[in-house]
């Protein structure tokens, strides 16, 4: 994958506010290709906002964004997922009636090879697309363990199963950049080890993620560089170790979580 | 000149003030439930038969026939909370419950068709024949009346919605359903009663748009049309927006019927709709509300 | 798969049934039941692309079946066009029509696109009624001519003067464009308009732009309802404002949900119960539409996916032991 090494996205003096919350303010960061980039912070500081302007569910009242050199302010949603920058939902938005795989399969919706008249007439490059697309998702949902519910609909999924759909949805729009939201909440703790082993596997094969989470123990383990977030605000970046030894981090967030 | 357009004036506050009363119905119950009563209007036609009836039976005693009609309007609002909106509620299909209300209004109609044909009613209250002058212009005391009661209505459902414990609580619930359950609202218990009130209002409007409309089991199509109009033009779940778009479509409506024709009155409606869809899609009034994602 | 999961098996019986249909019915009151059917069953399917797909509650079919119906009624009598030009426009001038409303539409909630494609649906028919230099108003345009006779060489000429060949033109092109639907809807455009429907944001973090799929979806939806109306028109031989009030589109969406959106076979299956019963149950005169009102409460309340649900239902308890298949 290209940009290994490279600065992959980069934000300058982002802001956001709803009303007269201030949810992001004057928010820089870059993030390197080929890294697992963690966002920390306490409720409402603003974490998820940061990923909705990065993926352009909201649009920043000021700052501005490139991903890979390319200009992202301005650019609906769905345009930066032909870019390479796919996301998972905190609160999550399965296609819930749908079934494991449907929801999987609707991810290729951009790597579709269809010649326009064959979605009518389905002939032989039909039939390959439908294969291919079949062997992709199943590859995707082997990768998250979820292969054996590939038919059962997604709404029956356990909380911690949704959370990996998600991610396997997410994957299938061949991203460079993942950004995931809280991608642990709700897990047991079998699940989290499994989650940390997939997203390792993810940057060995040089994918970017992004990632908001509350767990510590998996941030630390993981991360190359965190941002810590406190009301909108850049509190500190650096590396795990930098954050656990950085005492106003410690005093304003990490305290009782550390100890 | 001048009286006309005076008159017209006149004649498009009445009607226009009944919109209102219709329409803000419709917008109490979107902004607790962010839902469509379609048979909201059945409910006004319903209504005005009701105030119909009871007002002949009583010889003529039109209060006696509005107060009937407040109190059906109410019975059928909870009645549509409890059999449709209640059980539909946690499906996650936006769509079902404004669909069902669909279902629901066919057959009132024609229920309604069934038991009382297709012939207009001649609505006569004793206050539609008593004319109060003022300048060139004249204005019958039933359309004094309706200024009147619609005003202090809306005046009242304001001060409820802004000054009691009660009204904090649906304005609670329409911000959030969650919250509003944490502060120790029964958020059910609130959308039952903005039902019966948002109901209420309507079968009182049709108390007093019977004598005013062509009265036959379909009049309430006409009505629902045009609330649906004024609900977005105002900007759904907003009650100020509602009671200036509802003026504002009376007045067109009565300066059309004036110096067009009256059937372009829904065009020239609908034709402002549309334009207040694409300039401004959450409303003339409403501010811009992002999707907490 | 066994043959009668067979998909290709279902669209066999189904064209053989057709064929055989009006040698079955052969009084002219039936007849004219199977054409209003199959005109329907085109309507209803239109409709359920859009609603049953893509979700969104299209109300103004009654008015894109209207401008199909007008539009090529005046082209042929007024301009003078031969009948299968004018069809094409018809069906084209409600596509763009329909495209026209969604745009103003698209970035709005679902409920405002039901209420705005409403407002449009009223629209149309208040211009109907008040163009009359144009349309003729509440009179009507009488006297249309049904679509000239179809000449396949070697053959003898195809009469649509009479209700069987005008069934078999009719069922014929509502046959197609199912055919063509189903073909749509099982390919990634099918997952595509679902996705929408399911969650538009989702959607939109996959890629899709949801707000060209739904124009397009709305697109298809009206260009169906137009060249339904095409059909009204040369099989009735007069049109009044009246047949395309806003009524019309509440009866297409009770075909739709009694039928079970989001199949294509549900529609069918509701436009044919919902336009045969009431002839059947004739005693009951004006009851048609209260058993409209009262079926679309219903089933939206206790079997939200209408009939086809009820088949799988049963189906299911009936091989309970089998393996339970998807569709057929
Ligand atoms: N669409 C919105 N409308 C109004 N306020 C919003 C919206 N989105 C976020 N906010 C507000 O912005 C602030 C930051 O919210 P955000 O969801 O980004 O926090 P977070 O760091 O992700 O918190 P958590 O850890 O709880 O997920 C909060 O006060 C929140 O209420
Ligand atoms: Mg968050």
């Amino acid at each position: 994958m290209t940009g290994a090494g490279e600065i992959l996205l980069r934000a300058e003096g982002l802001r956001k506010s709803f009303g007269g919350v201030q949810a992001v303010r004057d928010i820089s960061l870059d993030i390197t290709g080929g890294t697992v980039f963690a966002v920390i912070g306490p409720n409402g500081a603003g974490k998820s906002t940061l990923l909705n302007l990065m993926s352009g569910i909201y649009q920043p009242d000021a700052g501005k964004l490139t991903f890979s050199g390319v200009d992202m302010i301005g650019m609906p949603s769905h345009r930066r997922v032909r870019h390479g920058l796919a996301r998972t939902f905190q609160k999550i938005r399965l296609f819930k009636q749908l079934s494991v795989l449907e929801n999987v399969l609707a991810g290729f919706h951009l790597h579709h090879q269809i010649p326009p008249w064959q979605y009518i007439l389905h002939g032989a490059a039909f039939r390959r697309d439908r294969e291919r697309c079949r062997d992709d998702a199943a590859n995707l949902l082997a990768f998250v363990g979820l292969k054996p519910r590939a038919h059962v609909p997604a709404g029956s999924l356990s909380y911690g199963e949704q959370r990996m759909l998600e991610v396997a949805r997410a994957l299938a729009t061949a991203p460079r950049l993942l950004m995931i939201d809280e991608p642990a909440a709700g897990l047991n703790a079998a699940e989290v080890e499994a989650l940390l082993g997939r997203i390792v596997a993810l940057r060995a094969r040089g994918m970017t993620v992004v990632m908001v989470e509350h767990n510590m123990d998996l941030v630390m383990r993981i991360a190359d560089r965190i941002l810590v977030m406190d009301y909108g605000q850049h509190l500190f970046e650096g590396t795990p170790a930098d954050v656990q030894a950085h005492p106003g981090v410690i005093a304003a967030y990490l305290g009782a979580e550390v100890r | 000149m001048l009286t006309v357009v005076l008159q017209q004036g006149i004649n498009g506050i009445v009607v226009g003030s009944l919109y209102v009363l219709v329409a803000l119905g419709l917008t109490l119950i979107y902004g607790v439930l962010v839902q469509i009563n379609f048979a909201h209007a059945d409910i006004v036609t319903v209504g005005a038969f009701v105030a119909y009836f009871v007002t002949h039976w009583l010889s003529g005693n039109y209060f006696a026939g509005i107060a009937a009609a407040l109190a059906v309007g109410a019975v059928f609002g909870w009645l549509m909370n409890a059999a449709i909106f209640a059980p539909l509620r946690d499906r996650g299909n936006e769509l079902l419950p404004l669909i069902a209300t669909i279902g629901v209004s066919i057959m009132l109609q024609n229920a309604m068709l069934v038991l009382l044909g297709p012939i207009p009613y001649a609505f006569n209250t004793p206050y539609s024949n008593e004319v109060i002058r003022l300048g060139g212009t004249f204005l019958t005391v039933q359309n004094a009346l309706i200024i009147i009661v619609s005003t202090i209505t809306i005046v009242l459902l304001y001060a409820f919605m802004k000054f009691t414990f009660l009204g904090k609580a649906l304005r609670a619930v329409s911000q959030d359903r969650e919250t509003a359950g944490l502060m120790g609202i029964n958020p059910n218990y609130v959308i039952m009663l903005t039902f019966v009130i948002a109901s209420a209002l309507a079968g009182m409007g049709g108390a007093m748009l019977g004598p005013v409309l062509v009265l036959t089991p379909f009049a309430g199509t006409s009505v629902i049309v045009k609330a649906f109009a004024i609900v977005i033009i105002g900007g759904f779940g907003n009650v100020e927006g509602t009671i200036i778009a509802g003026l504002i479509v009376g007045l067109i409506e009565s300066y059309t019927t004036q110096f067009l024709d009256p059937g372009w009155i829904d065009i020239v409606v609908f034709a402002l709709l549309l334009l207040t869809l694409a300039v401004r899609p959450t409303g003339l009034v409403a501010e811009r509300r992002e999707e907490n994602v | 798969m066994s043959i009668v999961t067979s998909r290709r098996f279902w669209l066999v019986v189904a064209a053989i049934v057709i064929g055989l249909l009006p040698a079955i019915f052969t009084d002219s009151y039936w007849r004219t039941n199977l054409i209003v059917c199959a005109i329907n069953v085109l309507l209803a399917i239109g409709l359920d692309f859009v609603l049953g797909y893509a979700g969104q509650l299209n109300l103004g079919q009654s008015a894109f079946y209207g401008i199909g119906a007008y539009a090529s009624t005046l082209l042929i009598t007024q301009v003078g066009v031969p009948f299968w030009v004018a069809f094409v426009a018809g069906v084209l001038l409600a596509g763009v029509a329909g495209v026209f409303l969604s745009v103003f539409a698209v970035r709005l909630r679902g409920h405002y696109l039901a209420i705005a494609s409403l407002g449009f649906a009223v629209i149309t028919y208040q211009v109907l009624l008040n163009w009359i230099s144009l349309t003729q108003g509440p009179l009507g345009i009488y006297g249309i001519a049904p679509p000239p006779p179809f000449a396949i060489p070697g053959l003898p000429p195809i009469e649509f003067s009479n209700l069987a060949s005008l069934f078999y033109l009719t069922a014929g092109f509502a046959f197609l464009v199912y055919l063509l639907l189903d073909q749509l809807v099982r390919s990634p455009v099918g997952e595509t308009l679902t996705a929408i429907r399911e969650d538009e944001v989702s959607a939109a973090s996959l890629g899709v732009n949801g707000q060209k799929w739904k124009v397009f979806a709305f697109a298809v939806s009206s260009a169906v309802a137009g060249a339904g109306g095409c059909f009204y028109a040369s099989f009735v031989g007069t049109l009044v404002p009246d047949a395309f009030f806003i009524t019309e589109s509440f009866s297409i969406l009770a075909m739709v949900i009694v039928g079970g959106m989001g199949t294509l076979i549900g529609p069918v299956l509701g436009a044919i119960l919902l336009t045969v019963l009431p002839e059947l149950l004739r005693g009951i005169g004006d009851l048609r539409l209260i058993v409209y009102g009262v079926s679309v409460t219903l089933v939206v309340l206790f079997m939200p996916g209408g009939l086809v649900q009820a088949a799988r239902l049963v189906a299911a308890r009936v091989r309970r032991p089998a393996k339970v298949g998807r569709d057929p």
